[in-house]
Parts: C-alpha cells; sequence; structure tokens
C-alpha cells in the first residue's frame, strides 16, 4: 500500500512534467512555422545568386516604336550594356540573361495598342497611310523590352530553382555559341535553322514559368520577336 | 516506467510531427527542380521520387521510373546529369 501510494506521488509530478514539456514543445514548432514566412527572404536572396539561367539580350528597340514609348529609345542606347551579359561568361551567382521584358512595357504596350485600334478604324486614315497602320501594329505587337528589369525578375523568381536557372544558363550560352559560329563563318547553317532552337529554348522557359510565374512567362513570350530581332542582326548581335 | 516511456515517446513523436512539415517543404522544392533539370537535360525521369545530397550542388536523384541520375555542376559551371 505505501508503495503503491509512493509511486502514484512520482507519477503525478512526472505526468505535469510531461505536459509541461510537451506544452513548451507545441510552443517551438509554432514559432519554427512562423519563421518559414520569413524564408522567402532568404530564398530569393539564393535565387539572386544563383539568377544566370537566361542570357539578357538586350532591348533594342524599333525606331518607330520609339515616337510611340519614349522609354524604348533610353533601353535601345543601353542595348549594348545590355547584350553584354548575356555573352559574360555568368556564375551560377550571377546575371541571368534572357529576353528582358519591362513591367513598363506592359502600360505603354496598351497605350500603343489603343492608337493602333484608332487607325484601322478609319478608313480615310487607312487609305491616306496605308504603310503607317502596319507598322503601328507591328508596334502595338512588338512592345519595348527592359532587359534589366526582366533580369531581375527572372534572378528573383521562384518559379525556378538553382540548378533549373544553371542549365538554362548553359543552353542560352550555347545557343549564342552557335550564333557567333554562324556569324564567323564556322557554322554551315541558316538563320532559320537557328531559329528552331531559339524557339525551343524559349518554349523551355516558358513552361517552367507559366504556371508559377505567369506574368514573367507573358513578358518573355512578348519579347520573342523583339529578341530574334537582336539575334538575327549582325550588328545588333555584335554588340552582345 | 512504462508511464515515463509512454510520455517521452509522446513528446519525440509530437516534435516529430511538427518538425516534418517545415523540413519537407524544402525537400519538395529541390525535388522539383532536379525534376525541371532532368527533363530539361532531355532525360527520361518523369519524376523526382527522392533525393541524395552528396555535397554542395551535387545530388543524386531517383526517379519515379526507376533512373536515378547525378545532378551536379562541373568544373566549367555546367549542369550535368549523369545516369548511375
Amino acid at each position: 500500500m505505501n508503495g503503491r501510494s509512493v509511486k502514484s506521488c512520482a507519477e503525478k509530478p512526472l505526468m505535469s512534467a510531461t505536459r509541461i514539456v510537451g506544452l513548451v514543445v507545441v510552443l517551438l514548432t509554432a514559432g519554427c512555422a512562423g519563421l518559414e514566412h520569413a524564408a522567402p527572404g532568404s530564398e530569393r536572396t539564393q535565387t539572386g545568386a544563383a539568377a544566370g539561367a537566361v542570357a539578357a539580350i538586350e532591348p533594342v528597340v524599333p525606331p518607330a516604336a520609339s515616337t510611340h514609348a519614349p522609354p524604348q529609345t533610353d533601353a535601345s542606347e543601353s542595348g549594348a550594356d545590355v547584350v553584354k551579359p548575356m555573352v559574360a561568361p555568368v556564375p551560377p551567382s550571377v546575371t541571368p540573361s534572357a529576353a528582358h521584358l519591362a513591367a513598363k512595357a506592359d502600360s505603354p504596350a496598351a497605350k500603343t495598342r489603343a492608337k493602333v485600334v484608332a487607325p484601322p478604324e478609319s478608313t480615310g486614315q487607312v487609305a491616306k497611310k496605308p504603310g503607317a497602320a502596319p507598322a503601328l501594329v507591328k508596334q502595338a505587337t512588338s512592345p519595348p523590352l527592359d532587359l534589366k528589369s526582366l533580369e531581375m525578375r527572372l534572378k528573383e523568381t521562384k518559379a525556378i530553382g538553382v540548378f533549373t536557372k544553371l542549365a538554362l544558363k548553359n543552353q542560352v550560352d550555347d545557343l549564342l555559341n552557335r550564333f557567333r559560329a554562324f556569324y564567323q563563318g564556322r557554322l554551315k547553317t541558316s538563320l532559320a535553322e537557328l531559329r528552331q532552337p531559339y524557339d525551343l529554348l524559349l518554349l523551355k522557359v516558358l513552361a517552367l514559368l507559366q504556371d508559377t510565374d505567369p506574368p514573367l512567362a507573358g513578358a518573355i513570350a512578348a519579347s520573342r520577336e523583339a529578341i530574334w530581332g537582336i539575334l538575327a542582326d549582325p550588328a545588333k548581335f555584335a554588340t552582345l | 516506467m512504462s508511464k515515463r516511456m509512454n510520455a517521452w515517446t509522446m513528446i519525440i513523436v509530437m516534435s516529430m510531427s511538427f518538425t516534418s512539415p517545415s523540413l519537407a517543404a524544402d525537400d519538395v522544392s529541390l525535388l522539383k527542380d532536379l525534376t525541371a533539370v532532368i527533363a530539361l537535360l532531355g532525360m527520361p525521369c518523369g519524376e523526382v521520387v527522392s533525393a541524395t545530397r552528396l555535397k554542395d550542388n551535387d545530388h543524386v536523384a531517383t526517379c519515379r521510373n526507376g533512373n536515378r541520375y547525378r545532378v551536379f555542376v562541373n568544373a566549367e559551371g555546367r549542369v550535368v546529369a549523369q545516369k548511375q
């Protein structure tokens, strides 16, 4: 009897201690869960450090577009600088290059699209300036590029991981080397044949971004032709 | 004694149940990254179901179809996937 009472007396504090410890554990883990929300900040730094997946192509804006979107001229002026990051061997922690599409481009693009809509509706204007309408339409379809903005967005995107960014960077560098060899006469092919790997690479990038970062994917998709315009022009490509 | 053991077991189980989700989140992102990389490199995999870290930027990924790849960054800075 005394033994049993002793045991019961010893067990009561043990159970209470157990409950206290368990409560402490619960509180600690809840605190850890709260820290997870701060993790994206660290992930951003990691992705920023690892960014370098896609070659940046300078946003060379067509001259016609500059009249409608002044920021584009700035981009074109800095085209040489923008192109360079594509070619430079960037370590995983630095500079992805891929097509820059400006977030700014969205608003000027909307304005240009609005302007473009007007001319076709007025047949008189169309009859007077038939050449201007197609040019305006082209401008509307090819929004101005802001490679720096797009580069930042690619660096910070959480849609793709470090390895994927590195692999994309490798493939972009390979594509640029093919273009370089083509322009140097070392590669017996045509621009049309180079278009296919270019489109394929863009598709890969879009496939990786479309679900988790749709705005960035849309920006890249919109810059497809503008980027090709840079790659297909020997003078512009030489500035890369 | 048995009650003590039960109490400690309960504590350990509770702590593990709350800590495991945070670890799983990082693992999931790594698995997705490896899945994307292997697909990007044109290797047959489907989905990476588990990964073993050998060292920094060096993992062995096990795919759902049974293939195993070592995914790492070589000295030239290229991502390589070697079938194991």
